[in-house]
């Protein structure tokens, strides 16, 4: 393995020796990028003496594993597991140093296993992807402003539409759990770290490590197949596609290790006395989503190993002269998507229930639903992927039973309403940016949900099956809800992960900028869609013109009041007002840790008496009786417990 | 709780003022949206088939339903906005009443979304019967489908195996169409008579309609299928049992 | 005030079984990962062998794989497991030699289970692009070895660990756990075993 290893095989040095602290993102790429050529040169060498696609996909996978090791490699994610597997754990001192002790800026740039830090690593990286994501959406809808405006061509405009919705799918799943789950959730629950800091790092370099390789589908041919990557058309594509299932491979390994990792640390590591019934409810909402994506995501996975092996090796999955069919990706492929889309929406709005309470200044209504409303949720999730098959023909006679499954969600989703409305009732409204946030959901969630509903009749289904409705129903709820959720955490809790204050009046400008412009964007593509204009066409009949034309200008105004926000974001971040430490006056756990927040979050580690919500009900700990409160007597407590500074915990 | 106390509980509930001024929200929302309810089957257009006008109906009747539902929750939102709202940049020196939950307002709010999701549920199953009818039909007339990239082939088995580029169906006879691929999954849509059905290759799907007004219909792809699936465009002619046999005795075959 | 604080800031003990249990918790999740890929290789094969999409399943005249190959690699899988188990009830009674046999048997039962998986791979009488039925048995068998190289890592990490002498019979979660995970992998591949046991289309 790497040559760090060799140097560290021996017995464990002082902080600051050897050459394995000196690793940084830029040896990783340097790792990647040696090893991927190495991996290029000899398969390029040994294969591609025929002009074979098969050959040159290939060539194009062994690069990407090449790369992808290489970069873990250089990052000094392998470190940790070979020195377990020879017996020479890692010692107290090694520990405090991957937990980025005293690195100052540096940290951010390692394989550091704080979960602070890898918190806003996760943020950073989320923020890449959407402005990405973003980037490509505003070529689609450029392309799209007449109806024959040719401005990037039909090949270039499928691979742009696919890499888009790939893009920001990622960056959707990750974009809540990532930031807000490992940097929020710890603290939130009276820990000191994670379970597995250094699973934490391993998940995060993984994803850093697939988004060079998913770009890189742009330049290889592109993925003329959308982000669903339907076979057989995928088993045709060019080597663009080969970057499309690794990085997916990639990403899937990244989400179980993360999922594992997080509801992990919710199960096992909640502070003393925080019951079920006590946990914060944005806690239960990250344990949903990354509970549901552990056996959803390998399902997806398995979608391209089998997508990969067709592509490689000439395997007959697809193909179906062969005995493969097209069926078996559609099945695989959405046993991960339905379950994907609730991933990506409950962390999202969960977060928004837990601001709701602290700008209404009211006890989350009806908590007890909320949980229930996300557990149903998630269990029925898994029980209804084939509503996106309803028009391919695989099973027409399970049309009716998938129908059931579907409509029932809508019962535990309008109970998330119900909650949220019932907080908000006669409560003393802040309209701060994180509230207004809740407030667009409100809008935003009912649009997208009941265009759900739509869809999920079967014969209107047939009727509405690939157009642009089904595309304006889902950014109604990717966006409308999920995007909307995360921007309203991301004001909520910037205070708390920056120590800073987020820019006031820029915010509500990007606010009513990106809202108004969502509208108009997405109100004029379900026009279009009913009437008639299919989804993933670079030109289209002169009909659809005037709302597509809508449609560009909505996306244009989107663009620019992301751009402010990001401008909030990056400015307030570096010259902000410092924020003091619970500028909102919540109760959750991480807002009575001080900024900046030290590395162990908690001096003494906190017992909880009551759960967050006690808003009007006067102070538990003065009066010794909360809802459903259990004094605890100072000082009577168990030892206490630290993450930290185990050699046993390794792997 | 006798007959007396709780109208008394509800007197006292109507008095309160958010009472009325939610429910004056709510009823102009309410509406504004049963009639706004119109206007998706407006966009869609005239329907060509049985099977339209009931896609366009389930529009109508499902955003008629939902609107007091969406209702209700924008009424909520805008009054809060509207009346309970804190102004000032600071946080509320006074916290919310401390409502953790309220029993009968849970219990109709499942209630209620239980019978909306019902009916939604049997409406659809209901519907999707109906538009399968025309499948068992016995003078059906049978279409062979084929897509691939990035045109769609069609013929006549029981017209003597006539092929076309351009659908001609019968008025008012109920067709069955047999949909197939040469390569990769496309998927046939004709437009206006709210039909689709996947083209898969090695397999056969069927989809049925009863075309029922003269004219001339778009046929598209609806399933991403490469380069010019924008492109993979043509027409449905719908013309009279006379003009069909025509279309066929002229194209060699024979009715 | 949700929330008071106790206890000495200083004192940093990790007890070992809390930590054991937070592993246990989160590799019983990684195998829940593990098995939803497992179950989606078995959904493959019995999916399209039920479809036998355009009677293409098994191409004409094509010879299939020896059934008895995929028991005596999964049997020789249990039978290390099994192997390693009795090497983990050893330190759990305080026998680091019995551990230690334990363990190094059962790598060497694995790793001579890994060549024959090999080999079969390379033997099969068929190519990967024969027909859905050969591509889906590679890919299965590719997962299997895929699964048996992990284990040979954690088989070679408890040899070494246990000469190191780090486990003992207050102190094995490690050891635990990999028998679970290891016992996981043999029933993974008795079912994919179950599964292509099963070959001729009822399709046809
Ligand atoms: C966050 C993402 C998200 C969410 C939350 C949803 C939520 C829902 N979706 Fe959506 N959907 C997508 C993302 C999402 N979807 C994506 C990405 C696609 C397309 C993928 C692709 O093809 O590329 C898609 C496609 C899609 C289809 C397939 C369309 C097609 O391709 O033909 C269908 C069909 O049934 C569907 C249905 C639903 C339903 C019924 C819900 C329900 O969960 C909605 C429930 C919510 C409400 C109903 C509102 C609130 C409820 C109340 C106020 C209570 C009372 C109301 C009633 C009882 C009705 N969706
Ligand atoms: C969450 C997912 C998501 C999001 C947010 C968006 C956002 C947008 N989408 Fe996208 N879209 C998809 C998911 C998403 N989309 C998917 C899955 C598809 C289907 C692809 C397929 O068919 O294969 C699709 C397809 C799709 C199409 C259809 C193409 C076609 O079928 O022909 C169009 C057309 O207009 C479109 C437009 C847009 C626009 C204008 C936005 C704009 O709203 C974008 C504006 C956003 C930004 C500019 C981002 C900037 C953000 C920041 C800079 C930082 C904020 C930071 C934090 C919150 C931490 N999208
Ligand atoms: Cu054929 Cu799209
Ligand atoms: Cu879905």
């Amino acid at each position: 393995m790497s040559e760090a290893v060799v140097q560290h095989g021996a017995v464990a040095r002082p902080v600051g020796g050897g050459a394995m602290r000196r690793l940084h993102l830029g040896t990783a790429l340097a790792g990647g990028l040696i090893l991927g050529f190495v991996a290029w040169y000899l398969s390029h060498h040994f294969l591609a003496d025929t002009d074979d696609p098969e050959a040159s996909n290939q060539v194009t996978s062994i690069t990407m594993v090449g790369w992808a090791i290489g970069f873990m490699i250089g990052i000094g994610a392998f470190r940790g597991p070979w020195r377990w597997m020879l017996g020479k754990d890692q010692t107290h001192e090694d520990e405090t140093f991957y937990a980025g002790k005293d690195q100052g800026i540096g940290r951010y740039f390692r394989f550091t296993t704080d979960h602070k830090v890898v918190g806003i690593q996760y943020l950073v990286v989320t923020m890449v992807l959407l402005a990405v994501g973003g980037t490509l959406a505003m070529m689609i809808r450029t392309d799209l402003i007449t109806k024959d405006s040719r401005f990037l061509g039909p090949q270039t405009y499928n691979s742009v539409v696919g890499l888009h919705g790939l893009v920001m799918i990622i960056a959707t799943i990750i974009m809540v759990t990532g930031p807000f789950g490992n940097f929020i959730v710890p603290i939130m629950i009276g820990a000191r770290d994670m379970a597995f800091p250094r699973l934490n790092a391993l998940s995060l370099w993984l994803i850093v490590a697939a988004i060079p390789v998913l770009l890189s589908a742009g330049f290889l041919g592109g993925i003329p197949t959308g982000w669903s990557g339907y076979a057989p058309l995928s088993d045709q594509a060019p080597p663009g596609m080969d970057a499309y299932l690794m990085t997916i491979i990639i990403f899937a390994i990244s989400s179980a290790i993360a999922g594992a990792n997080i509801t992990t640390t919710i199960l096992t590591m909640r502070a003393r006395g925080m019951t079920w019934n006590r946990t914060p409810i944005f806690v239960w909402g990250t344990m949903a989503s990354v509970g549901l994506a552990i056996p959803a995501f390998p399902m997806f996975m398995s979608a391209m190993v089998l997508l990969g092996v067709d592509r490689t090796a000439g395997a007959q999955f697809f193909v179906a002269s062969a005995g493969g069919s097209p069926w078996l990706y559609a099945n695989l492929f959405w046993i991960m998507g339905h379950p994907e889309v609730y991933v990506i929406v409950i962390p999202a709005v969960a977060a928004l229930m837990e601001i709701a309470p602290v700008f209404a200044r009211k006890p989350l209504f009806n908590y007890n639903a909320a949980v229930l409303a996300i557990v149903g949720i998630v269990g029925l999730s898994i029980m209804v992927w084939a509503h996106h098959m309803y028009a391919s023909g695989w099973a027409p006679d399970l049309n009716g039973p998938f129908m059931l499954t579907t409509e029932l969600i809508s019962i535990p989703t309008g109970l998330l309403f119900l909650v949220v409305v019932g907080t908000i009732w006669r409560g003393r409204v802040w309209t701060t940016l994180p509230m207004l946030a809740v407030y667009a959901m409100l809008w935003n969630f009912i649009i997208g949900g009941i265009t759900g509903i739509y869809l999920s009749d079967v014969p209107a289904d047939y009727a509405l099956h690939g157009s642009m409705f089904v595309t304006a129903h889902f950014h109604y709820t990717l966006m409308g809800a999920g995007l909307t959720g995360a921007i309203g955490a991301l004001a909520y809790w910037f205070p708390k992960m920056t120590g800073r204050t987020l820019h006031k009046r820029a915010g509500f400008i990007s606010f009513w900028l990106v809202q108004i412009g969502f509208n108009v964007t997405f109100i004029g593509m379900f026009a279009v869609g009913l009437a008639g204009q299919p989804r993933r066409v670079e030109h289209y009949a002169s009909l659809f013109g005037v709302g597509n034309f809508v449609s560009t200008m909505g996306a244009y105004t989107i663009g620019i009041g992301m751009l402010v926000l990001l401008y909030a974001v990056v400015s307030s971040w570096r010259h902000g007002a410092i924020a003091i430490s619970n500028p909102w006056g919540s109760k959750t756990l991480e807002w009575t840790v001080p900024n900046p927040i030290p590395l162990e979050n908690f001096e003494v580690l906190p017992v909880v008496i009551a759960d967050p919500y006690g808003y009007g009900e006067g102070d538990p700990a003065l009066t010794g009786v909360g809802a459903g409160a259990t004094p605890v007597t100072v000082g009577s407590g168990p030892p206490e417990r630290t993450s930290v500074g185990s050699d046993g915990e390794s792997t | 709780m006798s007959t007396s106390q709780l109208g008394d509980r509800a007197r006292g509930w109507w008095q309160r003022r958010e009472t009325r001024g939610i429910f004056a929200i709510w009823t102009v929302l309410t509406i504004a949206l049963i009639a706004f309810g119109f206007v998706p089957s407006h966009i869609m257009g005239p329907p060509a088939s049985p099977t339209m006008r009931a896609v366009e109906d389930t529009m109508t009747i499902f955003t008629i339903a939902a609107a007091p539902v969406a209702a209700i929750v924008w009424a909520i939102a805008l009054y809060s906005l509207l009346r309970w709202r804190h102004r000032g940049d600071e946080i509320p020196t006074q916290d919310g009443p401390a409502i953790r939950s309220n029993g009968p307002a849970t219990t109709v709010w499942l209630v209620l979304s239980s019978i909306l999701c019902a009916f939604l549920l049997i409406w659809g199953l209901a519907e999707e019967t109906a538009v399968a009818r025309p499948a068992t039909a016995a003078n059906a007339l049978v279409i062979n489908v084929t897509g691939q990239q990035w045109v769609w082939t069609f013929s006549y088995p029981g017209q003597g195996n006539v092929e076309s580029d351009q659908l001609y169906l019968p008025l008012n006879r109920p067709v069955v169409f047999h949909v197939t691929s040469k390569d990769v999954i496309h998927s046939f849509w004709i437009v206006q008579m709210g039909i689709k059905i996947d083209a898969n290759p090695g397999e056969s799907t069927e989809t049925s309609v009863i075309p029922d007004r003269l004219g001339v219909f778009d046929i598209r792809c609806a399933e991403l299928c490469g380069l010019l699936h924008a492109d993979m465009e043509t027409s449905a002619h719908v013309v009279n049992a006379d003009d069909f046999a025509r279309w066929v005795n002229a194209n060699g075959g024979h009715v | 005030m949700t929330s008071v604080t106790i206890g000495s800031p200083d004192l940093h003990i990790e007890d070992p079984d809390v930590i054991g249990r937070r592993w246990r918790t989160g590799l019983l999740l990684l195998i829940v990962a593990d098995g939803a890929f497992v179950a989606s290789l078995i959904f493959s094969y019995l999916y399209l062998r039920g479809l036998n999409t355009e009677k293409a399943w098994l191409a004409a005249g094509q010879q299939t794989a020896a059934i008895w190959v995929a028991w005596l690699i999964s049997g020789l899988l249990a039978v290390s497991a099994l192997i390693f188990r009795w090497g983990q009830q050893g330190i759990q009674a305080g026998s680091e030699r019995r551990l230690l046999t334990g363990a190094t048997f059962a790598l060497l039962v694995l790793i001579a289970d890994a060549v024959i998986q090999v080999i079969q791979l390379v033997q099969f009488p068929f190519g990967i692009d024969t027909s859905a039925y050969s591509s889906t048995i590679y890919t299965m068998a590719g997962a299997n070895l895929f699964h048996l190289l992990l284990t040979i890592f954690l088989g070679i990490a408890m040899v070494n660990r246990t000469r190191a002498h780090i486990y003992s019979d207050t102190s094995n979660w490690q050891v635990r756990l990999v028998g679970v995970w290891w016992t996981w992998i043999a029933l993974a591949a008795i079912a994919s075993a179950l599964a292509t046991s099963f070959i001729a289309s009822p399709n046809h």
